[in-house]
């Protein structure tokens, strides 16, 4: 399984995209057990801010659209996570 | 009708008509530009001089105050605001992220309040805050509603954010838009809210170093890469789609024409992106009319910005249309400023919706 992070927008507009094949890693259990607390379904609106980041998120066939400001908790875990495990491109 | 909220430039046409079914509108123009003229600074049935900004006419006399600024610092953390620093008349210290957001809050606050005659960002002379040291290796510099916000960069792609007085002008006329147009986040009305900061952006740093428009670099984020980075800036005003081609970053995706328009979920539906479209357009015009682009297209685009007539939800055609009129308001129809307007457009491939109705 999979674990897709794309990261747009911030002042510079850049695109840069992680991928963590969970089952390759070391910890596999661990990865795991953190994508069952994703929150797919509480999504609260939130409004934009000029030159915060949007990130997407993919696992599975879910997908998900956070704006930086909501990147916070499980969510936030799970990126710092894949941007540790992997080189952006 | 209250006259006292119209501003003076559109009393001057009401004043003027002549069509009889009318003359009560144009008495009442005229009664109330005759009322007003002492706070006005202008006499009845003369044109403004095409140099001054537009007044925007209020009730209560505002006056442009000072600068107030604060800066504050996060520590490398994400908590906002972050402790307070440097507060308005402290010298300088030794940070260079406090020193360089404090000047170039100050050279902002300076350029709308000698160019445009608007008392700091919201035109009722709002403090200017910023907090600099946010996040680790933060790569990024937005504005939250309220103030600035600068990472240090991570020193590989980036180096600290204030570094660019673009960047921080870039920033600040965020809140600017927020106070006047606040121009949706979001497809054609976000890229026009990127575009209109990367133009002040631009124009904060020209008046800085006194460039022309034929001097100027055109770009947003010059100094922010570091050595190892294959490109000059985030972004060119001039061509778009040239600031950088790198290995790791890619090559600057944004188009210079609306055959390139982007359509896409991304970054808020592209708004860094296709704000390349009328960035090259205020170039084009800023050129054709030579001399310092803050005196004259930077008038045409601040008093489109804040003069009422835009909505939220504009497109570029709506915006454009705002400029075209903006630019017969203050130098008349077919001057060389309404031609460049139309010529700058169509050289990105908008075409301009109808004027507003007079």
């Amino acid at each position: 399984m999979k674990v897709i992070v794309i990261r747009t927008g911030g002042m510079a507009g850049l695109r840069r995209t992680w991928e963590v094949t969970v089952d390759d890693q070391p910890d596999s259990e661990s990865w795991a057990e953190l994508l069952t607390r994703l929150p797919w379904e509480n999504r609260p609106k939130a409004p934009a801010q000029p030159d915060r980041y949007v990130y997407e998120i993919r696992c599975s066939r879910r997908r998900v659209v956070l704006p930086e400001q909501q990147l916070t908790g499980p969510w936030r875990e799970l990126v710092d996570r894949v941007r540790n495990t992997e080189a952006p491109r | 009708m209250k006259c006292s909220i119209i501003p003076p430039y559109l009393l001057q046409r009401l004043a003027s008509l002549e069509d009889p079914a009318l003359a009560p509108v144009a008495a009442a123009a005229r009664a109330s530009l005759q009322r007003d003229a002492p706070f006005r600074g202008i006499r009845v049935g003369e044109t403004p001089p095409p140099t001054t900004a537009d007044r925007r006419s209020t009730l209560t006399t505002r006056t442009l105050r000072d600068a107030d600024r604060t800066i504050a610092d996060a520590g490398g953390t994400e908590t906002l605001p972050g402790t307070v620093v440097r507060v308005e008349g402290d010298p300088d210290g030794s940070d260079a992220a406090v020193n360089e957001a404090y000047a170039g809050l100050g050279e902002t606050h300076d350029l709308y309040r000698q160019v445009f005659e608007r008392a700091s960002i919201d035109d009722n002379n709002l403090p200017l805050v910023a907090t600099v040291h946010f996040g680790d290796d933060y790569d990024n510099a937005f504005w939250d509603g309220e103030r600035m916000v600068f990472g240090d960069g991570d020193g590989i792609v980036f180096t600290r954010m204030t570094a660019s007085l673009s960047v921080i002008g870039h920033e600040l006329a965020h809140g600017v838009t927020q106070y006047s147009a606040n121009l949706v986040y979001q497809g054609q009305s976000g890229a026009l809210n990127e575009s209109v900061s990367d133009v002040f952006g631009c124009l904060v740093e020209q008046r800085s170093l006194g460039h022309s428009a034929d001097d100027a670099t055109w770009l947003i984020g010059l100094g922010l890469f570091t050595d190892q980075v294959e490109g000059e800036a985030l972004r060119s005003l001039r061509a778009p789609g040239t600031a950088y081609n790198d290995d790791v970053l890619g090559k600057d995706p944004q188009p210079a024409h609306m055959r390139d328009y982007i359509e896409t979920t991304d970054d808020n539906g592209g708004v860094h992106l296709n704000s390349g479209i009328p960035n090259h357009a205020f170039y084009l015009v800023a050129t054709a009319l030579g001399g310092n682009a803050w005196e004259h297209a930077g008038l045409i685009w601040y008093s489109a910005l804040t003069n009422g007539t835009v909505p939220a939800t504009a497109d570029f055609a709506t915006f454009g249309a705002a400029t075209e009129q903006a630019a017969i308001d203050r130098y008349g129809a077919d001057s060389p400023e309404h031609t460049a307007v139309r010529d700058g457009w169509a050289g990105v491939g908008v075409e301009l919706a109808p004027l507003p109705a007079a």
